[in-house]
């Protein structure tokens, strides 16, 4: 085994889509294990279907897995067969070291209980030993950070105060390997940074960590290695970056055609975006179709890594009344130093002087990777509103 | 020194894991899950103790309306004349209430270890933790509800002046039998109620009528078909026997004696063959629950 962590060898789950042929196949089941016989797990039976299929992989100890795709596609399934809630109907899964699964925060929590007896409770459920959870009693409150409350039963807890109790237990637990699901995205802002920056130490402390998550922020923040799975096969594997353009390419491919017909309720569409970077000098060009006229155009794009908004690109001043037909749109953002990432733009045409007026609008029209943080000050100004704007050189021409 | 130790666990999941290791190591695994969750089981059988009666306000006092409430009936039943209890040569209320203490103890402890992973359900497919803890938790409510019983029957003792026999001394040995039982069946059914609710459904009601079954509350019928079907009735042996020793010394027949023999012999067989089928099984239960 030496330095492996986990082991997966072409993994099969299936699942019964009705209820009632679920009871007869549970009790089959049952019937056939407890006689000593073969389940015959590998098999379809009648309304069965594979929810996970013919899936392997390997990880070493210390490294961090992101699995992603969309609902339904496995990616809790795997999860939860990794810790061993779910058994595999085909293959074979080996783990080493102590699982902690972060599948639901606060599931063991008892709504009658105070938060203090509920902290021995569910780390006595989470598998810690009564030496140990005295030992971590005071940091795990300190952790959860909740005050008083932490006499009153968790029924009278705010939803919260519910989740930090809870993953002030879960980190706690100093597991060789961490499963996630989707759960750093809970707690107020101050609570997500400390449980990332615990999420780090552990990291820093030769933890496993396999998240499941649909923040590609997260996942990139984590992960070096990520699994894209799409119903239930293995559709893409490899390096965090790649994995993540892949799959977003993918859902733009399926999610950007509805904006690509022109009429009266969209005057404007955006057709294409390029957008090139070197060092932090950044090209974007933007082709847009109008048919009608625009006397004061202005064009917004604004840079977005996740949901932050990094900054906007703006046309200002610089574009004259535009009649209907094709333009090409060129911005030169001279100095944007960007982080390791990745990043998409999104567009609007509206009107100078009535900012409300849009005319048109492309929710993501390109995407950018940055895999080296450039270096240099940003040549940023503040305009209206506190948003920050890039400085750039703008040019348009039709075409 | 806690990664060194984790370092050695090693775990493989594969289908029909179990059937490949063998009989004996099942034994084995049994015994080591249950010996390293003692505190996660006490932690549960805390959580279901104090939870109870937490929002009530009678609390324990419950524990003591359901045999009262019993025993009440059929007394009165008795003074109308509809039913006669039998021969019996201790004060009745002590008869009565100490089989009670003994029923309820197989009963609710069946009952409420039936219903544990029904109950833990959304607990279960979210955490991985030891199941048969949790069972075996669920029933620890009954036998709390039995210690406190026998001490407020201690004082019906006194009260009736009636000494009972030396042998209660060994009332944890005489109850055993019974916990067994009761816990063996509780494993199975509780797998069987993550499948088919009907199990827990049908299983309070069943109980009542088991009840009147078995010579809880009136003496062990002499002759009849009622009395034939008490000597094969096992709740008969590990119920009513017990309790009779123990109020007066000495068994009425010999058949009782070789009958509470076989049936602690039965109900040995019968909580370890369950344990294991439990052990075999408990792993389809959380997708199905």
């Amino acid at each position: 085994m030496g330095d492996l962590a986990i082991k997966v060898e072409h993994v099969s789950k299936k699942y019964c889509k009705s209820l009632k042929r679920s009871m007869m196949h549970g009790i089959t089941d049952i019937a056939r294990n407890s006689l000593g016989f073969s389940s015959h797990s590998g098999v379809l039976r009648k309304e069965e279907f594979w929810a996970l299929n013919d899936i392997s992989f390997e990880l070493k100890r210390g490294e961090t897995l992101g699995i992603i795709g969309p609902n339904g596609s496995g990616k809790t399934t795997l999860l939860k067969m990794l810790n061993g809630i779910f058994w595999p109907d085909k293959g074979k899964i080996t783990v080493c070291g102590r699982v902690g699964a972060l599948i639901q925060v606060g599931a063991g929590f008892h709504p009658m209980l105070t938060g203090r007896e509920n902290i021995y409770l569910n780390a006595a459920i989470l598998g810690m030993s009564k030496n140990e959870v005295d030992k971590k009693f005071d940091s795990i409150i300190d952790f959860a950070n909740i005050g008083d409350f932490i006499d009153s039963p968790v029924k009278f807890y705010s939803s919260g105060m519910f989740v930090r109790l809870g993953f002030a237990v879960a980190v706690h637990c100093r597991p060789d390997i961490l499963l996630i699901d989707e759960i750093l995205s809970v707690g107020d802002q101050g609570f997500q940074i400390k449980c990332f920056r615990r999420m780090n130490e552990l990291l820093d402390s030769g933890t496993t960590v396999i998240l499941v998550s649909h923040s590609m922020i997260a996942i990139e923040r984590v992960c070096k290695k990520t699994m894209h799975l799409s119903n239930g096969r293995l559709k893409d594997e490899g390096e965090t970056m790649e994995v993540i353009r892949k799959y977003i390419g993918n859902i733009e491919s399926c999610n950007s055609e509805p904006t690509s017909t022109i009429d009266k309720e969209n005057p404007i569409i955006f057709t294409k975006g390029n957008i090139k970077r070197t060092n932090s000098q950044i090209d974007l060009e933007l082709e847009f179709q109008t048919t009608i006229s625009i006397k004061n155009p202005n064009i917004v794009a604004i840079l977005w890594k996740g949901d932050v908004r990094v900054c906007n690109i703006v046309s200002g001043d610089t574009l004259s009344s535009l009649r209907s037909g094709r333009y090409k749109v060129k911005f030169n953002v001279g100095n944007l130093s960007l982080s390791y990432g990745h990043y998409h733009v999104s567009v609007r045409l509206r009107d100078r002087l009535n900012p409300l007026c849009t005319y048109g609008i492309n929710g993501r029209i390109v995407d950018l990777f940055v895999k080296d943080n450039s270096e240099g000050m940003n040549g940023i100004n503040l305009g209206e509103n506190g948003i920050i704007i890039a400085e750039s050189d703008v040019n348009i021409e039709s075409i | 020194m806690n990664l060194v130790q984790s370092k050695e666990t090693m775990v493989t999941y594969e289908p029909d894991n179990s059937i490949k290791k063998g009989y004996l190591s099942i034994f084995k695994e049994i015994f080591n899950e249950l010996k390293s969750n003692q505190w996660l089981c006490y932690q549960l059988f805390k959580r279901d103790f104090l939870t109870l009666y937490k929002q009530s306000f009678f609390g324990i006092v419950w524990v003591f309306i359901f045999p009262l409430v019993s025993v009440g009936t059929f007394l009165i039943l008795k003074g109308s004349g509809i039913f006669t209890f039998g021969n019996i040569q201790v004060p009745y209320p002590l008869y009565a209430i100490l089989g009670i203490a003994f029923w309820q103890l197989f009963a609710t402890g069946l009952i409420a270890t039936s219903n544990s992973l029904v109950k833990a359900g959304p607990m279960i497919v979210k955490i991985n933790f030891s199941k048969k803890s949790l069972v075996i938790a669920s029933f620890g409510q009954a036998i709390v509800s039995f210690i406190i019983q026998i001490v407020f029957l201690g004082i019906l003792f006194i009260y009736y002046q009636h000494m009972p026999s030396i042998i209660i001394l060994f009332l944890p040995v005489l109850v055993l039998p019974i916990i067994l039982f009761s816990l063996g069946l509780g494993f199975i059914l509780s797998l069987l109620n993550g499948i088919f609710r009907d199990i827990g459904n049908a299983l309070s009601l069943l109980m009542t009528f088991c009840m009147l079954l078995t010579p809880v509350l009136y003496a062990k019928p002499v002759s009849g078909t009622f009395a034939d079907l008490t000597n094969y009735n096992i709740l008969y042996y590990l119920i009513c026997v017990p309790r009779n020793i123990l109020l007066m010394g000495i068994m009425n027949s010999k058949s009782d004696w070789t009958g509470f023999f076989i049936s602690v012999v039965l109900s040995l067989v019968f909580f370890t063959s369950c344990l294991v089928i439990f052990h075999l099984t408990e792993t389809r239960i959380a997708e199905r629950v």
